[in-house]
């Protein structure tokens, strides 16, 4: 089919929604915010609503081509790409949030809805969606939820599935159907079908709206953020940590070079040149959590760290996070294009993975910045490269093999709350043995036989053919 | 990118237990005594217990969540792996044993409530938490207005993160509340001191119990998923013709005991027929152990024949 037949094909489908085809509107969904690698879609399609979306969908087997479903496009997986081309789904027209209901502890949104906005909806409540992977000021849930996202507090909350109570999602047949609800059971299927929508990056149904379960909000946090000279004494630090009766909502973990580039930059704030940097969170009811505030330093200080800082106060908080928070940006600046990889692994391998990925990186003459969730042992390596400089990108994927070889030597797994996307479909056979990849295979067999949702996507030769 | 061959053979997990992570791995057959020798002597604990006698196994077909599920979540949130034993007697690992993942579709928590229809835990990986030293139980008596009060302020602040369990029991028409606590022991009197004054502001009757031995509940009979704010109402209402009931007030689930000697099968059916087409408007289910899974809708007869195919060809 000619382009501009697809694009008149589409225009019937959405009568009241977008059709996107001109090159300049379609450059901006060509990545995500892996952004080294593009990939043009045929066309782009914004729904105006949740019902002309399951119009779209009743008409996209007709179409012939591959459809991707998108969020705000912040995956840093190389999930909602069109990279066997095709037409990709916005779904920024679906942003209601339909009900909070605070005595039920749940709320129903809909798939755009932006992660920060609910929260912003409902903190007046007294409730909060945990989850805060750092893109929340644009992500949306359907994205949140495509990629089992996690962020910064999932140490003590946990990530997207803990909070999903129901999805409703459209198959490739046009038909609806509601995955649990408020109650967050099965309904009345047999099977409980929505664990393996969550986290399904695209790949079995467009979601439309989701049941997301609520906890009160915390009534007071502090923030430490502590130094350390030494891998062996920030591991003591995270051991302590994980151990601790207060039940740290996050432990956050910056290494030297990313301090380095902290230091560096405009964003300094006075870290020690070769240090670890540590940021934790504990939170509660004052009269709780005030009484675990020392307990808290002695325990960082214990774990050999001089300088202690800690707050309540939400600006000083703020200027503690800084740093952390900065990091993530500051990559940016520093170099045209970056990987970053999402192992996580058991923590008592911490020392010798992170010793991996600095002999690696620096026998390949790479930059790599550690920035990541260590009370989960998840790791976040970002390796900086230029793509324009031939063999650069080859050795970040060679230091990337070397890298999740050892992680599942050791025991971990390939992806923590990023997703596999294409950017790291290619390790799936280290993880998964015979038995276990037909198990795998078989849920795309049911609900998307013929790959035409999302294709080389979490499996690489999942291709789409018509 | 080169392409990496596939494995020849699974993955599966072996026994440990990991003090750093706090993850231990053993048999499904495992007890409460089993899991408690093992962690203890590392400060851990794993609080979803609801019989001491049962096994794991037998734990995960009655039940989905346990009275610590209000703080930590349901089991599916607490099990990180499993090796499954699929009808060809081969096994396969499900899961990982770190704490977080999203690495393909997610079939643990798939699999770990659905029966037998697919095969059956061998050996599960489990999130343990730190083992704290003290416990504290609370009771707390009165009319069942003053209870619904005093469950509402025991949830609706920042404290409801700290309580193990927040449970609302009944037997016949006899009501109480039950609140678990585990915390350090310099701790105690702070959560004592709240208690009480929500007792006060209820008018309830609190109770206070230190390092009580450790009791359970024991496995229900029936186990009832609905909303928070209406499992107080389905277990009084459930309560009238069961020997006892236990809702689990934060997690929405209701644990129904029912008379011995029961025709367990009937009365199930009898007892939850007027409240399923609420139950599934909601989202919500049941299930009993005693009695086969719901039949399969016909829709989702073709996903499950695909899946057996897979399943079944290992």
């Amino acid at each position: 089919m000619t382009k501009s037949a697809l694009s008149t094909q589409l225009k019937r489908l959405l009568p009241r929604g977008r059709v996107l085809d001109s090159p300049a509107q379609l450059a901006g969904y060509a990545s995500d915010a892996l952004g080294y690698k593009s990939y043009q879609p045929d066309a782009v399609v914004i729904p105006a609503d949740a019902e002309e979306l399951v119009g779209f969908m009743k008409g996209a087997r007709q179409l012939g081509v591959p459809v991707i479903l998108r969020g705000a496009g912040t995956s840093l997986s190389g999930g909602p790409v069109a990279a066997q081309g095709g037409v990709i789904v916005h779904t920024s027209g679906l942003k209601r949030i339909r009900e909070i209901n605070v005595d039920g502890f749940w709320c129903e949104v809909e798939c755009g809805v932006g992660l920060n906005d609910l929260d912003a909806e409902l903190k007046p409540h007294g409730v909060f969606y945990p989850p805060d992977p750092s893109s929340g000021p644009v992500c949306t849930l359907g994205g949140n939820v495509a990629s089992n996202a996690g962020g910064a507090h999932c140490f003590r909350y946990g990530v997207t599935s803990n909070y999903v109570l129901g999805v409703e999602a459209i198959l490739l047949d046009g038909s609806v159907h509601r995955f649990g609800g408020p109650a967050g059971g099965r309904g009345p299927w047999r099977e409980d079908w929505k664990r393996f929508m969550i986290g399904s990056e695209g790949t079995l149904g467009a979601f439309t709206r989701f049941w997301l379960r609520l906890l009160p909000l915390p009534e007071k946090v502090w923030t430490f953020r502590a130094t350390y000279p030494d891998l062996r004494s920030i591991e003591a630090a995270i051991h302590a940590l994980v151990a601790h009766s207060s039940y740290p909502a996050a432990i956050e973990l910056l290494d030297p070079r990313g301090v380095a580039m902290v230091e560096s930059s405009q964003m300094a704030v006075g870290l020690p040149k070769g240090s670890f940097m540590l940021l934790t969170e504990i939170d509660g009811p004052a009269a709780l959590v005030n009484a675990r505030v020392e307990p808290v330093a002695q325990a960082l200080r214990q774990a050999g760290s001089s300088d202690v800082v800690f707050s309540d106060e939400d600006a000083m908080r703020q200027k503690l996070w800084k740093a952390r928070k900065a990091a993530g940006g500051l990559l940016g600046q520093l170099s045209p294009d970056y990987v970053v990889q999402d192992a996580v692994i058991p923590k008592s391998a911490l020392a010798q993975v992170l010793q991996l990925v600095y002999d690696e990186a620096d026998a390949a003459g790479i930059r790599a910045v550690n920035i990541f969730h260590a009370g989960d042992g998840n790791l976040h390596p970002n390796f900086l490269f230029d793509s324009r400089v031939p063999g650069d990108l080859e050795k970040v994927e060679l230091i990337s093999e070397r890298l999740m070889r050892r992680v599942i030597e050791v025991g971990g797994t390939l992806s923590g709350e990023h997703g596999i996307g294409n950017d790291k479909s290619a390790y799936m056979p280290l993880v998964f043995g015979p038995d276990s990849m037909r198990l795998q295979w078989a849920v795309a067999a049911a609900f998307n036989p013929t790959h035409q949702l999302n294709p080389l996507k979490v499996f690489g030769d999942r291709r789409f053919a018509v | 990118m080169k392409t990496i061959a596939p494995m020849q053979a699974e993955r599966l997990f072996t026994p440990f237990l990991d003090a750093v992570d706090g993850t231990l791995c053993l048999p499904a057959s495992a007890t409460f005594a089993d899991i408690h020798e093992q962690a203890a002597a590392h400060r851990l604990r794993f609080p979803l217990i609801i019989d001491a006698a049962a096994t794991l196994r037998e734990q995960v077909a009655a039940a989905t969540h346990a009275p610590a599920s209000s703080r930590f979540g349901p089991y599916c949130d607490n099990f990180l792996g499993i090796n499954w034993r699929l009808p060809s007697g081969r096994l396969a690992r499900i899961g990982e044993r770190v704490v977080k993942t999203t690495t393909g579709y997610d079939w643990l928590r798939f699999l770990l409530h659905s029966g037998r229809r697919f095969g059956e835990p061998v050996d599960y990986v489990l999130r343990l938490r730190p083992d704290c030293g003290f416990h504290l139980e609370a009771r707390l008596d009165g009319d069942i207005t003053a209870l619904r009060n005093c469950v509402r302020r025991l949830l609706h602040s920042g404290w409801m993160h700290w309580w193990d369990a927040v449970d609302f029991l009944a037997e016949g028409a006899a009501f109480s509340v039950r609140v678990a606590i585990h915390c350090p022991p310099d701790e105690a009197p702070i959560f004592a001191a709240q208690l009480s004054g929500i007792a006060s502001e209820t008018h309830t009757r609190l109770t206070l119990r230190d390092n009580p031995p450790p009791s359970f509940d024991g496995l229900p009979d029936v186990v009832v998923k609905t909303t928070p704010d209406r499992a107080i109402g389905l277990t009084c209402e459930l309560a009238r013709d069961a020997a006892r009931c236990v809702a689990l007030c934060y997690s929405g689930v209701v644990h129904v005991h029912l008379n011995v000697g029961e025709d367990v099968a009937e009365r199930a059916h009898t007892l939850m027929q007027p409240h399923l087409g609420e139950l599934h408007a909601l989202g919500g289910d049941w299930h009993s152990r005693w009695l086969p899974a719901t039949p399969p809708t016909v829709t989702e007869s073709q996903w499950i024949e695909t899946l057996e195919k897979a399943i079944h060809g290992s």
